[in-house]
């Protein structure tokens, strides 16, 4: 998945947001209305895409859209 | 004055937080010692903590087979402290079958498969009581918690069915239901959400957020004979957390 198909797919998730407003270099902690459970939706999409589980502290080290999905490449290898 | 002196307990679970807490607890006040949790060194540094005869058994509970043949390591309890869980929070449009059975099998089934298992092995000493821990978060749930709290919940179910099954035994099942207790778990959970949110949960508590102390000092109780008339119960700890929430 390219980092644009990764932004736009995880925004799909986000389903109260309007579609284009976040970009791969958008903080997602910054999105409106990003509450605790947009976290967790983070955590649960890379599981499902990449059978991956993200721990709390790899989401402590991550700002932008970018930042996760370069986690996410370093763990797929 | 509890006293657990000539008893044996089985602690699942022990190589952290409230199970680790737990066997020092019980330990000091007593009892000898049975083990067990998937990390050697963990299991090792709570047993260099236990001042009774201790016996350290390495098991994954979430592996039948291994359940199995752990159960047939213990010849003969007082108690069991059935402390073993995860917690995966996952929002439900997400939940696949693996993460059901990931957070199911450690938190609910085996629990159910341990005791079947020493059940049908004649392993428990008329008189044994037996604690869960469940949580809050069975009634009320949080962002994520479908999975986690279903299993809390049918462990509180298969406790009362346990108390029922085998009080012809005068055997004993009772759950303590914490909320929020500060553990390893906790501190790892606390690192993903900023300072002011965390502080926000906190001062939800009219006491505080638990200590893993507190939960362990109920479950001795609860393994001691000063709890002999207690079973099919469902404790509540929660520091005050759930009395202005009215449902």
């Amino acid at each position: 998945m390219t980092l644009e198909a990764f932004t736009k797919a995880l925004e799909e998730e986000f389903e109260e947001i309007t579609p284009g407003t976040i970009s791969p270099d958008s903080n997602y902690r910054e999105i409106e209305g990003w509450s605790s459970m947009h976290a967790l939706i983070v955590i649960a999409f890379v599981d499902n895409h990449y059978d991956i589980i993200l721990s709390a502290a790899d989401l402590k080290q991550t700002s932008t859209i970018k930042d996760l999905y370069n986690i996410v490449q370093q763990r797929v290898g | 004055m509890i006293d657990l002196k000539g008893k044996k307990i089985a602690v699942t679970g022990a190589s952290s937080g409230i199970g680790r807490e737990v066997a020092i607890l019980v330990s000091k006040l007593g009892a000898d010692l049975i083990l067990t949790g998937r990390n050697q060194e963990a299991l090792n540094e709570t047993a260099s903590q236990i001042a009774t005869n201790c016996e350290v058994i390495l098991c994954d509970l979430s592996v039948e087979e291994e359940i199995e043949n752990f159960a047939k390591k213990i010849k003969s309890i007082d108690g069991l402290a059935h402390c073993a869980g995860i917690v995966q929070p996952f929002p439900i449009k997400f939940i696949k079958s693996k993460h059901i059975d990931t957070v199911l099998k450690i938190n609910l089934y085996s629990g159910i498969l341990l005791c079947s298992n020493l059940l049908r092995n004649k392993s428990f000493n008329n008189g044994s009581s037996l604690v869960f821990i469940s949580s809050v978060s069975a009634d009320h749930p949080y962002n994520g918690s479908a999975l986690y709290s279903i299993s809390k919940k049918g462990l509180e179910a298969f406790a009362r069915s346990f108390s029922l099954e085998q009080s012809i035994q005068k055997m004993r099942a009772n759950v303590v239901v914490p909320a929020l207790v500060n553990t390893n778990i906790y501190e790892k959970t606390k690192a993903a959400y900023d300072e002011e949110f965390i502080k926000k949960i906190e001062a939800q508590y009219p006491l505080g957020i638990g200590e893993p102390i507190d939960v362990a000092n109920m479950i001795a109780f609860l393994l001691s004979n000063n709890a002999q008339w207690i079973t099919g119960t469902s404790i509540k700890m929660d520091g005050g957390l759930l009395l202005n929430n009215n449902t």
